[in-house]
């Protein structure tokens, strides 16, 4: 249970910092075709 | 302190290349709606970049590190309400045509007089929300520069002002994506940090503390005060104007539903991250550290000069990209709620308008800065103000066929009225017969939201016994 709590921090961690590459990704490219 | 001072630079330096490279806006639609072309990860990020302001920034740490979990779930209210606003709301929003602002879908559906007073509610509630963005904004340049307080939030305020006022909305979400994915790789990145190097026992320590926490947090909240702050995250922040704004101006309906209902399912595990900050300072602070410092003394005690110059860009960031949204959004709804339904107005009259709007709004947010109780107290105020003001005008002229102009109108100014005189009432009480510290916001906020039904219902019910339909 301790440990499960423990993962799904890290994974929810993981989770915003792939969504703000996300973003920044489509920041540089849109930019560039604009 | 020189680090610091050239790492922040550095990153002013940064923000005003993104902006540039946003371009000024030509015509009042860009202005104001970006040329409605926004795509999904724009509006996402920008939706997000927007709520992350310091309350759920430094304040989610800060609850975290009292009162564990509790927040989390409390946090989830907010989340199902921005998923809500995505699946049944946003779509309806963007669906109207020629629409710019909040104030404008309401005046579609009811009249130009609601339209008005929509417009106004919206200014008003902008200034008040940007005033807090100042003042938060103020205290981290103070923190950095050592610069008398007034001159910091005005620092802040005349850089947001400035490509806003030029860039309008185009500007404003790009700006917002750039800040997004700092604060989205670099706080997560810290927590990460602390839990590879600083917390011992790890995943032991982390369960422990998180199960104190919550357990005081659980022991010092009462029911009612749970209930009233579930209300406040659930009803508060609902579609204010700079949400409102990014709804419309997506590319699509699709795109719109889909911004919101990602940002719902991000806020999940901002909240998580934000929390787990806080609970993982619980084993390295002293725990008589202060709510709104627990995330800077935490970076300052375990990460290099570096790490907290970063901190310090991050908090930049998050103060920024709430009060850009907030300056054009109010920027819009004073011409086309207020302006535009007395003056006509050619369209380059009305992005002059707009951008002498935004200046008017920046300046007034920069006075108002001084006045601002508390970060969170001033948040809170304004959500008690908006959600029963606009939201049952809003929501049941959505869903309604026929909705009666009086029933908006009485709503609206009921809303408002209730939700300030019970505020005030409720201070006095609190103040001088049972002194207390209770949060009185959240009390507030259902009992105005209920007057406000009530005052929709008789306004309804009066034109349609008048009109004998």
């Amino acid at each position: 249970m301790k440990l499960l709590l423990f993962i799904f921090v890290i994974i929810g961690a993981l989770v915003v910092i792939t969504s703000g590459i996300w973003v920044a990704i489509t920041l540089i490219t849109s930019n560039r075709h604009s | 302190m020189a680090l610091s001072v050239a790492v922040v630079l550095a990153y002013v330096a940064l923000l005003t290349f993104v902006a540039v490279r946003a371009r000024a806006a030509r015509e009042f639609e860009e202005f104001s709606l970006a040329g409605r072309a926004l795509p999904l990860a724009l509006v996402f990020g920008s939706l997000a970049a927007t709520y992350v302001g310091p309350a759920f920034s430094i304040g989610f740490v800060g609850r975290g590190f009292e009162s564990g979990l509790l927040f989390l779930g409390i946090g989830l209210a907010y989340s199902i309400q921005n998923i809500l606003v995505g699946l049944f709301v946003a779509p309806r929003l963007r669906h109207l045509k020629g629409c710019h602002t909040l104030g404008e879908a309401i005046g579609q559906k009811y009249d130009q007089r609601c339209q008005i007073v929509a417009g106004i509610i919206s200014v008003g509630l902008c200034a008040g929300f940007a005033a807090v963005m100042a003042r938060a904004g103020g205290n981290v340049l103070h923190d950095v520069f050592r610069l008398p307080r007034w001159s910091s939030v005005f620092i802040v305020v005349a850089v947001t002002a400035l490509y806003t006022t030029f860039g309008g909305l185009r500007a404003s979400v790009i700006t917002d994506a750039f800040q997004f994915s700092s604060f989205a790789i670099l706080l997560p990145t810290t927590l990460l940090f602390m839990l590879a190097f600083h917390l011992k026992d790890g995943a032991a320590t982390f369960a422990t503390q998180a199960s104190t926490a919550t357990r005081n947090g659980l022991s010092v909240t009462s029911p009612v005060e749970i209930i009233g702050l579930l209300a406040a995250f659930l009803l508060g922040e609902t579609l204010i104007p700079p949400y409102a704004n990014r709804a419309l101006a997506s590319r699509t309906t699709n795109i719109s539903r889909n911004g919101f209902i990602l940002a719902g399912l991000f806020s999940v595990f901002w909240f998580m991250v934000m929390i787990s900050l806080g609970i993982t300072a619980r084993s390295i602070i002293p725990a008589d550290t202060g709510e709104d410092f627990v995330l800077l003394d935490l970076v300052k005690s375990t990460m290099p000069a570096f790490g907290y110059a970063l901190l310090l860009v991050v908090l930049v960031s998050v103060v920024m990209s709430s009060l850009d949204s907030l300056l054009n959004a109010g920027a819009v709804a004073f011409t086309q709620d207020i302006l535009k339904p007395f003056v006509k107005l050619p369209d380059t009259s009305s992005l002059n308008v707009g951008r002498a709007a935004t200046i008017i709004i920046a300046l007034v947010a920069a006075a108002g800065a001084v006045a601002v109780p508390s970060i969170i107290g001033g948040l809170l105020i304004c959500y008690t103000i908006w959600a029963p003001a606009i939201l049952p005008t809003l929501i049941i002229g959505l869903w309604v066929k026929r909705p009666r102009p009086l029933a908006g109108i009485l709503s609206m100014g009921v809303g408002t009225v209730v939700a300030i005189m019970l505020w005030l009432i409720l201070r006095l009480i609190f103040k001088y017969v049972y002194p207390s510290d209770v949060e009185i916001p959240p009390l507030i906020i259902i009992p105005a939201i209920g007057a406000a039904l009530l005052a929709y219902a008789l306004g309804h019910w009066i034109e349609r016994y008048k009109s004998g339909a």
